[in-house]
């Protein structure tokens, strides 16, 4: 009997073969390598996983939105009509729509807790301050595409959120009266404000979140990951770790959680329009998304009356909170990133974010005295 | 820190319970969702409590039942909402198993014992179903107190006349402020529980002899599965298998419409049926022939009468009337003799 063995050459598989041929022309592994190992500082953690997740919702908003254009008439005799067909008639059309609006909420909520996660890590600071601007023109646009988004029904709810937002706007000195004209298109609310609305929603805004979202991936992976803000340098080096896999797991499992809870919401909470859009508000109180609902209910406050106050609490405060946040990697200079170390910067966010829950909840509250 | 850690009863609670919940989190929710789907779950108003009561299943498991059999608190509708929380047991003390060995590893520097998931589960289930329900009555008591107090304060002739907005920011922010002090002290009391039942379990262990490198190996290690395809092609494979059953199940029309906006109930349209429809046509084109010969014969008939009549006429002049049967009738319409 022959014992000897024969050398054996194994073949390259049909699907390696594509994918030498692809790697050859595209290089693919070193992209590959490049993406995914990348170190992470001390190790991966559920923190990190913010920026994936609105990434990850980003998409799933993207998909939604594009199916339920094939049925969306974005004009103002039809646009009522269309979104209840999609609601009523549309097979699953109420789960997509109802995923696109909890997905708008999501992303705000994913935006805010990013960019607490960076305050809060100190991860704004030196070389990182790009990443940070960048991040805060991303911020910008999450809250364009709710506040544009808004108006697509065309009921009720959709018409005097954005009477009462562009109204706002129409408030902001030397720009002001050129924007709130621009959006509108006409003396109320029309045909030009959908159809502007519309554009920007799914043109412009899509376009500038994916040019900006580009632009703050390539300055994190220049830059790198900040890492924890404490622990000694022989624990975080004996936890360091690469983006993959454990962080990437991570991520995963943050993506699942957030889609799971959508999909909750959308079940909970389906979406249901009011009266079509006209311009007596009728029973309706007009009242803008929850998100922006504090600023509406810290314009109520008697301090903010009048022709100046609603100015000071419409464009003046909010504008100076934005442009120090815009300075804050310039004037906060020290290296020091551990939050319990920096008490202002501490109190501060919990001052930002107690005012925005208790006045949120205060303009919840605020409809029972209303009716 | 790299020497083993000193840990209060509250902090080694809470570095056990925070990730052992989010870990069993996300395969929890895929349930509910499924649950949703298939109309065996109805949430109503109580969203955010029944997901906090979801994500504590480790302590909550029980006391979902004893508050709502004892206290009487209506977390929703549906066979699925009690299933989900007894299905969360397995899962829970696979989370409490891989969240406790790593603190062990990491943290304490203790050989994790055998069966650690299965015996920190069943204390952290039993202290919950006997301190939640307390801390949920003694919360719900400080919280009406404090709205109370609150209130009479705010109704006081000096502050009467205080604006609505102001008034409704400052009493939230004041009774918020007090439920937030009870509850977290309230939360900072059961977590020091749930450390002291932990540091039963971790008195008997054995150090952990390794180096500091090596420890953080096997605490990495313990975090990632050992086989990470298998354990990616499982992971593919469960979610293949929910999403299909997801849209398996998922309704095609909004499974519960508010009822100030029910879509209008149109009768359906009855299916079209070509050949039905030609024949429907045909008879009534033929129907309509039939009516118009049947209009031009009574149109000739009462042309050639009316030639007779003319006839006639002229007979009488000439003769007796030709009677076409009928009785003869009065220039008013009524018989004959009728003296009226």
């Amino acid at each position: 009997m022959d014992t000897t063995t024969q050398p054996t050459t194994t073949q390259p598989s049909a699907i390696e073969k594509v994918l030498a041929f692809v790697d050859e022309r595209v290089g693919l592994k070193t992209l590959q390598a490049k993406m995914l190992n990348e170190p992470v500082p001390g190790g991966s953690r559920w923190a990190y996983v913010f920026g994936s997740v609105l990434l990850f919702i980003f998409i799933m908003q993207a998909i939604t939105g594009i199916l339920l254009m094939f049925y969306y008439v974005p004009t103002a005799d039809h646009a009522y009509a269309s979104t209840q067909y999609i609601i009523h008639s549309v097979d699953y059309g109420w789960f997509l729509l109802s995923y696109h609006f909890w997905g708008s909420t999501a992303m705000v909520v994913c935006v805010f807790a990013h960019m607490s996660q960076v305050f809060l890590w100190g991860a704004y600071k030196k070389p990182r301050e790009l990443i940070w601007l960048v991040g805060l023109a991303l911020f910008g646009i999450v809250m364009g595409f709710g506040f544009t988004g808004y108006l697509l029904p065309w009921d009720q709810r959709a018409y005097w959120a954005t009477t009462v937002g562009v109204e706002i706007m129409d408030k902001t000195p030397l720009l002001g009266d050129f924007m709130a004209r621009f959006l509108k298109g006409g003396a109320t609310p029309g045909q030009m404000t959908l159809s502007r609305f519309f554009v920007i929603h799914v043109m412009v805004l899509p376009a500038a979140l994916m040019g900006l979202a580009g632009l703050h991936l390539f300055l994190f992976r220049k830059a790198g990951p900040a890492g924890p803000f404490r622990g000694s340098v022989e624990e975080i080096k004996a936890k360091t770790d690469y983006f993959f896999p454990r962080q990437i797991w991570k991520d995963i499992v943050g993506m699942v959680v957030v889609f799971l809870s959508i999909c909750s919401l959308a079940f909970w909470e389906p979406i249901v329009l009011l009266e079509e859009a006209t311009p007596d508000p009728g029973d309706y109180h007009p009242e803008p998304e929850w998100y922006f609902l504090f600023l509406f209910q810290l314009l109520r406050l008697k301090v903010f009356a009048g022709e100046f106050g609603q100015f000071l609490g419409a464009i003046a405060l909010p504008g100076a909170f934005m442009a120090l946040l815009a300075a804050l990697p310039f004037i906060d200079r020290s290296p020091e990133r551990n939050i319990f170390k920096r008490p202002i910067a501490l109190i501060g966010w919990i001052v930002v974010m107690a005012s925005i829950l208790i006045f949120t909840v205060a303009a919840i509250i605020n409809r029972e005295f209303l009716e | 820190m790299t020497g083993r850690e000193t840990m209060s009863s509250f902090k080694l609670g809470l570095s056990i319970l925070w990730p052992a919940c989010w870990t069993a989190l996300p395969i929890k929710m895929a349930f509910a969702m499924l649950f949703m789907a298939m109309g065996t779950i109805h949430l109503e108003t109580k969203l955010g409590i029944t997901f906090l009561m979801l994500l504590m299943t480790p302590v909550s498991v029980f006391a979902f039942f004893v508050i709502s059999l004892g206290v009487g608190f209506h977390f929703g509708e549906g066979l699925g909402l009690p299933v989900l929380f007894l299905l969360s047991i397995p899962i829970d003390i696979w989370a409490l198993g891989l969240a406790a060995r790593t603190v062990f590893l990491e943290r304490l520097r203790l050989e994790p014992p055998a069966s650690l998931g299965v015996g920190l589960w069943v204390r952290f289930a039993v202290a919950g179903a006997i301190y939640l329900p307390f801390l949920w009555v003694v919360q719900g008591g400080a919280t009406d107190l404090a709205r109370s107090i609150i209130k009479s304060i705010l109704d006081m002739d000096m502050l009467k006349h205080m604006p609505v907005a102001e008034r409704i920011g400052l009493e939230f922010t004041a009774w918020g402020s007090v439920a937030l002090l009870v509850l977290l002290a309230l939360t900072y009391v059961g977590l020091s529980i749930l450390g002291k039942l932990v540091e039963g379990r971790a008195s008997a262990a054995q150090p952990a002899g390794d180096t500091y490198q090596g420890l953080i190996s096997r605490w990495d290690m313990i975090r990632v599965p050992a086989d990470q395809s298998l354990m990616l092609t499982a992971f593919t494979a469960a979610g293949a298998v929910l999403s299909v059953l997801f849209w398996a199940v998922l309704p095609v029309s909004t499974p519960h419409p508010h009822e100030c906006c029910k879509p209008p109930t149109d009768a359906a349209a009855p299916h079209f049926d070509p050949q039905k429809a030609l024949s429907k046509g045909e008879k009534a084109f033929k129907d309509a022939e039939l009516k118009i010969a049947a209009i031009e014969q009574r149109a000739a008939e009462e042309e050639k009468d009316k030639q007779k009549g003319g006839k006639d006429k002229a007979g009488v002049k000439d003769g007796s009337p030709k009677s076409d049967g009928k009785p003869a009738q009065s220039a008013a319409g009524k018989p004959a003799g009728s003296g009226k």
